[in-house]
């Protein structure tokens, strides 16, 4: 499995410092994406995935448009890190409170060690088990396979995000609770695919609504919750710490929800195609771990391999 | 009268479970929770076995297959767990409470037709 990766958006126009980020990103499980001048905002608002900003201190034409630009993304999109390329000292203390509140942080060119501990800091800063990674791809391609055919299944390389925008308009969400983690599972998908998928599996687009889409959708949640529950968690007894909830907000305007964290999530985007007629459905599923993460503690469930029944037969007692 | 009492919350897994086992030439109602379920159990005598899911809201269905055995005094309806859930405390819970056998999701219904049959009949 390969580790995650992140989506960063490179708001740089030096010729003599991109090969270096496209570097460094390689390096660092970073995918840079280039924006050209004047499209930042509309990327910002279609680009549902990313982990944070690259941002050149000499973007705008003069530093006063640089700074009205760092504004206005991070007025747009708070919880995106902007990281600042400075081409003379690696710190935001001596420029004007506008960048210091829209950055995050500082780096140059001569030492990207800086850059390397920010995106440690604010991207990559909750480490996932290999295991948990390969176990959550199978199970959920398993799933969608089982309960989405006759599409044909595949999956990017899983990334670390920390924007809070919804993709698409129907979400699911099921809490994870177990001794090494507490946090939620979010499926989120476009209705009209679904709706298309749905007609063809009935043969008949007659009577097949948004309900429909739910329903299914929620299976979906329900049995990729059962393979992960299966799978990672344990009866370990988490109920003293179950108590402990914090309120999830969820604005419809602007397809924003937040967990109460800064914390980056893990997210999946799992691709649906229909070789038949070309029609294809696009699911992210984000795992939000906002209340509890000790990865340390992680271990998948030992089951007793003589007692093993295949999913689907009947284990008569 | 049914048979055969298909008890889960989804919509997609009742559509699933009944009309296969229709296609199959069984007689099936279905019910959306374990309350609901406890009441169609109630007002149907020809009810052999009861599918039933575990986790749904209102009432859970390894406490609708306790309440059938408890307060409905039914000791002979079969019943048949169809679920997400592998846990093996779970499926103690089950059998304390004279469930029959355990079905791990998705259904794969060619695979339990003959027994369903049997317990059905």
């Amino acid at each position: 499995m390969h580790a995650p990766v992140s989506k960063v958006l490179v708001l740089d126009n030096s010729a003599e410092h991109l090969p270096q980020i496209k570097s460094f990103c390689e390096q660092h499980n970073l995918v840079p994406l280039k924006v050209r001048r004047g499209a930042e905002m509309s990327v910002l608002r279609t680009n549902i995935d990313l982990g944070g900003i690259l941002y050149a201190e000499d973007y705008g034409a003069t530093p006063e448009q640089t700074a009205s630009i760092a504004a206005e993304i991070h007025a747009a999109r708070p919880e995106l890190p902007i990281i600042l390329r400075r081409t003379g000292r690696a710190t935001l203390a001596d420029l004007p409170e506008t960048v210091r509140r829209s950055c995050c942080a500082a780096y140059v060119a001569s030492d990207l060690g800086a850059l390397r501990a920010v995106i440690g800091e604010y991207i990559f800063c909750l480490l996932y088990p290999n295991a948990l990674l390969r176990g959550i791809a199978e199970i959920t391609a398993s799933v969608l396979r089982s309960q989405c055919r006759p599409l044909v299944v595949s999956m990017d390389t899983p990334h670390i995000v920390r924007d809070r925008v919804i993709f698409g308009e129907l979400f699911s969400l099921i809490p994870l609770e177990s001794a090494w983690c507490r946090g939620y599972m979010m499926l989120q998908t476009e209705e009209g695919p679904f709706l298309r998928l749905l007609a063809r599996q009935h043969s008949a687009a007659t009577g097949i609504g948004f309900r429909n889409v739910n329903d299914l959708l929620s299976e979906i949640t329900n049995l990729i919750w059962g393979g992960f529950k299966n799978r990672y968690m344990s009866d370990d007894g988490t109920r003293a710490a179950k108590q402990v909830q914090v309120p999830l907000i969820v604005n419809h305007l602007h397809k924003y929800i937040s967990f109460g964290t800064e914390n980056p999530q893990l997210c999946f985007r799992f691709n649906l195609f229909d070789p038949v007629d070309g029609g294809a459905v696009t699911i992210y599923a984000r795992f939000v771990f906002n209340l509890s993460w000790t990865p340390e503690e992680f271990r998948e469930v030992r089951q007793d391999t003589a007692g093993l029944v295949d999913s689907g037969a009947l284990e008569l007692f | 009268m049914a048979q055969i009492l298909v008890v889960d919350d989804s919509s997609t897994v009742r559509d699933e479970v009944s009309a296969f086992l229709r296609n199959a030439g069984l007689d099936v109602a279905t019910a959306v929770d374990g309350k609901d379920g406890l009441s169609k159990l109630r007002a149907d005598a020809g009810i052999k076995l009861v599918v039933c899911d575990v986790n749904m809201p209102n009432m859970d269905g390894l406490t609708m297959v306790e309440k059938i055995r408890g307060e409905l005094n039914n000791k002979t309806v079969n019943l048949i767990m169809l679920t997400t859930e592998s846990s093996p405390n779970m499926k103690e819970r089950g059998k304390a409470a004279g469930v029959k056998g355990w079905i791990v999701k998705p259904f794969n219904g060619p695979a339990v037709l003959d027994a369903f049959r049997k317990l059905a009949s």
